[in-house]
């Protein structure tokens, strides 16, 4: 059955609603804490995406190990100096290596857990889109010679009806 | 719950009690399953146990570090008997950097191969032993070195700067220098006097 089209409009209006929200959410979410980082705030979330080196899984920023306040420590000095996030990351790598950070890194095997998800979004955006498209697309009938016969056999029989002649039997 | 027998009526009986027939057969079988198989696990735990605690303590491995064949980073600070140490002490030698502390087992375990290792090398201008005291308390540090025999220079590191330049996660870490300054291996665990030797007689031979 296709929807009314009062029944259309108010559910446009609701999409546009919702998309109004999302897009005043995201601009709001994006320009909010934009202000320039003192150094302790950049290092403290430089700290947030690297691994303590002596712990499982806990990043520098969450340990109170000592290896992870040194870390800590350089980090803030390097911050201090000027030095990107980038470069900082870098230098630990060059002395734990890549494990120390708790970010995959998006080369090798490890590019799967980039790419998948991203892969799922699209193909999730995708699939909404042609469902909508889909019950936006008007119904295609083809109507047959049958059809017709069918119809003015049914609209002559309302008629003769209507003339004081009973109906013919409903099918 | 007991119940009293009464005359006329069966008195109860314990299925384990009962006649041999088919179920009750299949049930002692079970059971004598079950005992055999309870003792057969049993076996191999205490085996295992036994395994476990007489073979010989765990040693060093060579681990990968993004240093191997860097320069390697200075060490340099005060030691625990107060005088400074700086690379003036080590440039040109073949170096061993041994990150350890008082509270942990595996460098108490390596202690007396360090302690041989700097007796075997003490002529001069042979390998030179530097320690590098990882998170632990000057004195409980200076307390360990003095019991142990130590009689190599070991650099307090309080903030745990040394530690971090050399990527040391958890100590016994050991990291052995060519003369050129080249980090040519790195071992995790206590070593022996072996590991070390072997370690400056490879990179020696490969030209290091």
């Amino acid at each position: 059955m296709r929807p009314r089209p009062g029944l259309r409009a108010s559910s446009g209006l609701v999409w546009m609603a919702l998309a109004v929200v999302l897009a005043v959410a995201l601009v709001f979410g994006v320009s909010s804490g934009r202000g320039p980082l003192t150094a302790s705030q950049r290092a403290e979330a430089i700290d947030s995406v690297l691994k303590c080196p002596s712990c499982d899984g806990i990043s520098v920023a969450d340990s109170s190990a000592s290896t992870a306040a040194a870390v800590r420590q350089v980090v803030l000095a390097r911050v201090r100096e000027g030095q990107s996030d980038t470069q900082i990351e870098q230098y630990l790598e060059t002395r734990y290596g890549p494990s120390i950070l708790l970010r995959p890194p998006t080369t090798g095997l490890t590019a799967v857990v980039w790419v998948v998800p991203l892969l799922a979004g699209a193909g999730g955006i995708g699939g909404l889109g042609l469902f909508f498209w889909r019950r936006r697309r008007p119904l295609e009938v083809r109507v047959t010679p049958e059809d017709r016969a069918l119809v003015d056999r049914v609209l002559a029989a309302h008629e003769h009806g209507a003339a004081g002649q009973p109906a013919p039997p409903r099918r | 719950m007991t119940v009293a027998a009464t005359p006329g009526t069966a008195p109860p009986v314990d299925p384990g009690d009962a006649g041999p027939s088919p179920g009750t057969a299949g049930a002692r079988r079970g059971r004598h399953t079950a005992r055999w198989t309870a003792g057969g696990v049993l076996l191999v735990i205490a085996a295992l146990v036994a395994l476990l605690a007489t073979r010989p303590p765990a040693t060093a491995t060579e681990v990968a570090t993004p240093l191997l064949g860097k320069p390697a980073p200075s060490v340099s600070g005060t030691t625990l008997s107060g005088g400074r140490f700086g690379p003036s002490a080590y440039r040109g030698r073949w170096v061993v950097v041994n990150f350890s502390a008082s509270w942990c087992p595996p460098c108490q375990q390596e202690q007396p191969a360090l302690v041989a290792f700097a007796y075997h090398h003490r002529a001069p201008g042979d390998a030179v032993l530097v320690g590098v005291v990882y998170d632990d308390s000057t004195s409980s540090a200076r307390a360990f070195a003095s019991s142990s025999g130590a009689t190599w220079p070991s650099v307090v590191d309080p903030g745990g700067q040394i530690a971090l330049r050399y990527g040391v996660r958890g100590p016994p870490e050991t990291f052995v220098i060519s003369p050129s300054g080249t980090v040519v291996a790195h071992l995790d665990g206590a070593v022996t006097t072996a590991d070390l030797d072997d370690q400056i007689a490879a990179a020696h031979a490969a030209g290091l």
